[in-house]
């Protein structure tokens, strides 16, 4: 062997230790990664027939990961967005809720949403930490998803932001007291903000698959937009994985929600995916750990679902029958349809109605004082519900405490069902009103809350340039408390499946929105501005000229010479 | 007194009162004058100070929000007039207006007998002075003072401060006269331009009662500067906190809120552009302060008369007016009659009265309710009755200065007389 041949050898036998070395630093590498991103995507939607025909359409995706902590840099995303997760980190959020939504949720025809929906306009709150500026970093959070969803979030100031006190409690993990003392809500909504695509594409870019495969290539904007009511949200939160809750997950849970109206084309409540969407459904997202499509089956009536479910599921507490489509396993290009054996479609008159919803509006005419009235129901035979009532009204209505009043059933009462109140009048151009009531309803009876107020004045510079079409009044919401909670389950605990532990199923507690209001302001002359300096100021001006005149010029008699005067006679 | 004097006197104050009470039992005529954005104001509405007082009761600080903007005094006597009947707070109303139209009386009587010795015109002598028990009949069946009082506006508080002040300053009660003054600038600000003319009350007479001017000076400033933080503490004791200076002064200075009134202010602020804001306010500010020294001083022997077109100023100029302003500065007048016959618009300014009293408010509907109008139509009222009120104090003080010269000039009766 020449020493040429050594050498080769010695050469080959360094490159296979190399190899042996780096395919153990890939094996490694593989593993340390699959151990630290297990992110874990699920996808969604489920379909409901409502009782007046219509249908609830309703998306969700949710993906958890467990690398996003609070106080720890982290910028290596795979299927958690990066945009949210940076805005977490940056503005030190607990959680963070944001809700795009335009229509009004109909309790009464529709019983509760799946997630609560929020009124009319876009809704966010957030649970910060407190490190010292946290209202900057509200500012700055409001502005960052401002940019993120094109959407008006950064007029969000001063004048909008609240901090409840009793309700939007924390909906994810949370220890009580670590929260009470460390973290602070604030909330702001805005009814007057339109919802359209420009917000829907962002929206779906949060995606792991975007629009590309899965449930979200039927999100087509000309359909979604084309409905009755929709809402598109957004929740991150921590959650508990496993029953121990050892560790602590951030979970992202984005919806979309329309309800569609299939009557309204054809007479009848038969659908289809395509006819619903106008899009085919591809495979299932392939990052999804799970793909389903359920549709919520009533009790009775006569309809076929094709093709046939995978399973058919019934739940023990909500009475509802589920059927389940795995997408995993869906044909391409299958169209699920539910059509019903009936030629025209009939309004169901004995639907159930839910056990709490509410209606708001105003009393009063004229443009200088009104009032407000909320009319709670509770629908419940023998239940005595505990709420929460919470309203933030605008700086702009000067509310009157003193005339706040409270009737059921139409007569006033000894005793007060206001157990507590919380109320925070207004600072003109500074902060809004904020009424919040713990309240008892009495099993079936309507509540009435009525409060009087003053229009305020404003600057014509306040002004919106359609002055006349009004000021938006964002919704009153109800939230339940305590038992109240628990007895109000309805769809809420359908989103505990089986796989996940209780400790960890979503808990969104019921929140009912009350319509939003339009109310319009005296308006002053918006042509006027010159006009009003210059007659105003020439008032001033004549007083303190005659004024001046009197106080500094003194009297004396016009004595003409004695020989003009005779001149004068003379001629 | 003789007893036909005091019949005149029982009569008037039986009349006024028994119209009053009788009033206030129709709820829906206190309701609307209550709800009048010509008779209350946002620093002086009965609503509000309703508010304020459910506030303070139920522990939310009544001067964290917008709707109170009143002295926290107010809120002590409400509160201590909320234990007794309902009827009790209408009395109380009733009697301030009735205590201080008998202060008016006891004011003009006290003027009369003031300026006896003083030369006056040859027509005078013949004429009796008026009864001043007149005096009080025109302020009490003066239709604005009986609107105000219906309405239960709190400009009632600062109007008798200001006549108990002028009152006891008369009798030369010094320190109850600076305490009713600082009251009625601790209620309202603007009264503080009262001082000067009150103090001169002091001076005039200084020496032939044996008083060092100066010393008076000293001693009413004094007094006005001790009163006033005596008041202050004892309001930041009352509620806790000193938010009230912002909530009342600040509100009054600043004019944040900008419902109607009959003033000048609100339609001005409300079109007036942001970055101009500041100025016209600092202007329109000093022009109702700049004439207390200048009117002071050119009525230097007439302090009342003084007093009366000071008030008069206040009544259009200041922030928050209401026709409860003007029915106290109108008070002053018939103490003057002497100068009426010197007036030379006394029709005009009638007239326009009564033009603003029947337009004001169908003009305020015709904006806020029917919607026919907009808000030039109740603007436009609001200057004319600024400039009726402008003409009558305009041309009081041109009657008084032009009869001064008269009396002082009798030999130029026959000629022409003009300004220099």
């Amino acid at each position: 062997m020449t020493n040429k041949d050594l050498a080769y050898n010695g050469y080959l036998f360094a490159m296979w230790q190399l190899g042996r070395f780096f395919s153990f630093f890939v094996l490694l590498f593989t593993v340390v990664e699959n151990y630290q991103h297990n992110d874990i995507f699920k996808e969604s939607l489920t379909i409901k027939p409502l009782s007046d025909g219509k249908l609830l359409t309703h998306f969700q995706f949710n993906v958890r990961t467990n690398e996003i902590k609070e106080g720890k840099a982290f910028s290596h995303y795979k299927l958690f967005p990066r945009a949210i997760g940076q805005i977490i980190q940056s503005y030190n959020a607990h959680e963070l809720h944001l809700t795009f939504t335009q229509g009004r949720w109909n309790y009464k025809d529709w019983g509760y949403p799946i997630v609560p929906s929020a009124g009319t306009g876009v809704e966010l709150w957030a649970w910060l930490w407190k490190d010292g500026k946290l209202d900057k970093n509200w500012k700055s959070l409001t502005n960052a998803l401002a940019g993120l969803f094109c959407a008006s979030l950064n007029f969000i100031d001063d004048t909008i932001t609240v901090q409840p006190k009793l309700s939007f409690r924390p909906e994810g993990l949370y220890n009580a007291t670590e929260l009470s003392a460390r973290a602070e809500l604030r909330y702001g909504s805005l009814p007057h903000e339109n919802v359209c695509t420009e917000n829907l594409t962002p929206w779906i870019k949060l995606l792991p698959c975007k629009s590309t495969s899965g449930i979200a290539s039927l999100l087509n904007g000309h359909k979604l937009y084309d409905s009755n009511f929709h809402s598109m949200s957004i929740h991150v939160r921590p959650v508990c994985q496993g029953f121990e809750c050892l560790n602590k997950h951030l979970e992202i849970v984005q919806t979309v929600s329309a309800v569609v109206d299939p009557v309204r084309n054809s007479g009848k409540r038969d659908w289809s995916l395509n006819q619903i969407f106008g899009r085919q459904l591809s495979l299932a997202c392939p990052l999804a750990e799970e793909s389903k499509l359920e549709v919520i089956l009533s009790e009775d009536g006569d309809y076929k679902l094709s093709p046939d479910a995978d399973t058919v599921v019934r739940k023990n507490d909500g009475d509802a029958t589920i059927a389940l489509y795995n997408l995993k396993n869906l044909q391409l290009d299958t169209d699920i349809s539910m059509t019903w054996n009936e030629d025209v479609f009939k309004y169901n008159l004995n639907y159930e109605q839910p056990r709490v919803y509410a209606h708001r509006f105003f009393t009063g005419y004229g443009q200088e004082r009104g009032g407000i009235k909320v009319n709670i129901f509770n629908k419940s035979t023998n239940f005595t519900v505990p709420i929460i009532y919470y309203d933030v009204i605008p700086w702009f209505l000067k509310l009157y405490l003193h005339t706040l009043k409270v009737q059921i059933n139409g007569e006033e009462v000894q005793d007060s069902p206001i157990k507590d109140l919380y109320y925070q009048p207004a600072v003109d151009r500074s902060r809004p009103n904020v009424i919040e009531a713990e309240l008892l309803l009495p099993p079936n009876s309507i509540t009435t809350l009525s409060i009087n107020f003053d229009k305020v004045f404003l600057k014509y510079t306040e002004h919106p340039p359609d002055a006349n079409r009004g000021f938006d009044i964002g919704s009153a919401v109800i939230s339940s408390v305590g038992e109240g909670f628990s007895y109000l389950h309805d769809f809420v605990t359908r989103n505990c499946s089986e796989d996940i532990p209780t400790t960890a199923c979503y808990h969104f507690s019921i929140r009912v929105y009350t319509e939003t209001l339009l109310v319009s302001l005296p308006t002053p002359d918006f042509s006027m501005p010159y006009n009003v300096i210059t007659l105003t100021c020439t008032v001033i001006a004549l007083f303190f000229g005659s004024m001046f005149n009197l106080l500094t010029r003194d009297f004396v008699a016009l004595q003409s010479n004695e020989g003009d005067k005779d001149k004068e006679s003379k001629d | 007194m003789s007893s036909k004097d005091k019949f005149t006197g029982v009569l008037i104050f039986g009349a006024a009162f028994a119209v009053r009470l009788i009033l206030f039992q129709f709820s829906n005529i206190t309701e609307i004058l209550g709800s009048r954005v010509e008779i209350v104001t946002p620093v002086t509405s009965f609503t509000r100070l309703t508010e304020g007082l459910y506030l303070f009761e139920n522990g939310v600080p009544p001067y964290d929000g917008g709707a109170f903007h009143q002295a926290p005094l107010l809120l002590a006597f409400f509160q201590l007039l909320g234990y007794l009947p309902d009827i009790f707070t209408k009395l109380a109303f009733i009697l301030m207006d009735l205590i201080l139209a008998y202060c008016l009386t006891d004011i003009a009587g006290i003027k009369q007998q003031l300026y006896y010795n003083f030369p006056k015109l040859e027509i005078e002598l013949k004429d009796n002075e008026i009864d001043p028990w007149i005096v009080a009949g025109f302020y009490l069946f003066n239709p604005l003072t009986i609107a105000s009082c219906l309405s239960k506006s709190t400009i009632i508080f600062t109007n008798l401060s200001i006549i108990l002040g002028i009152y006891y300053s008369l009798k030369y009660n010094k320190s109850y006269g600076m305490f009713w003054i600082t009251m009625a600038t601790y209620l309202s600000f603007y009264p503080f331009m009262l001082i000067l003319p009150l103090i001169l009350f002091f001076t005039n007479n200084a020496e032939s009662r044996g008083k060092n001017i100066k010393s008076e000076i000293f001693s009413c400033v004094g007094l006005f500067a001790s009163w006033l933080s005596g008041l202050l503490m004892l309001s930041y004791f009352l509620v806790g906190s000193w938010d009230f200076l912002g909530a009342t002064y600040g509100v009054i200075l600043l004019l944040p809120d900008l419902t109607p009134n009959i003033g000048l202010f609100w339609y001005f602020f409300i079109e007036m552009f942001d970055q101009f804001r500041s100025f016209f306010l600092v202007v329109f500010q000093l022009h109702a302060f700049i004439f207390m020294v200048p009117v002071s001083i050119k009525f230097r022997d007439h302090p009342l008369f003084s007093i009366f077109i000071l008030s008069g100023i206040m009544a259009i100029f200041k922030s928050y007016p209401s026709i409860g302003d003007a029915s106290l500065y109108l008070a002053f007048l018939p103490i003057y009659s002497e100068i009426i016959k010197y007036m030379r618009y006394n029709f005009l300014t009638t007239n326009i009265f009564c033009y603003c009293s029947i337009l004001s408010p169908i003009f305020y509907h015709l904006w806020i309710y029917a919607g026919s109008g907009n808000a030039n139509f109740f603007y436009a009222i609001t200057l004319v009755y600024t400039i009726g009120n402008i003409i009558l104090l305009v041309d009081a003080t041109f009657a008084m200065s032009r009869r001064e010269f008269d009396i002082w000039n009798p030999d130029l009766r026959n000629y022409e007389i003009i300004q220099k």
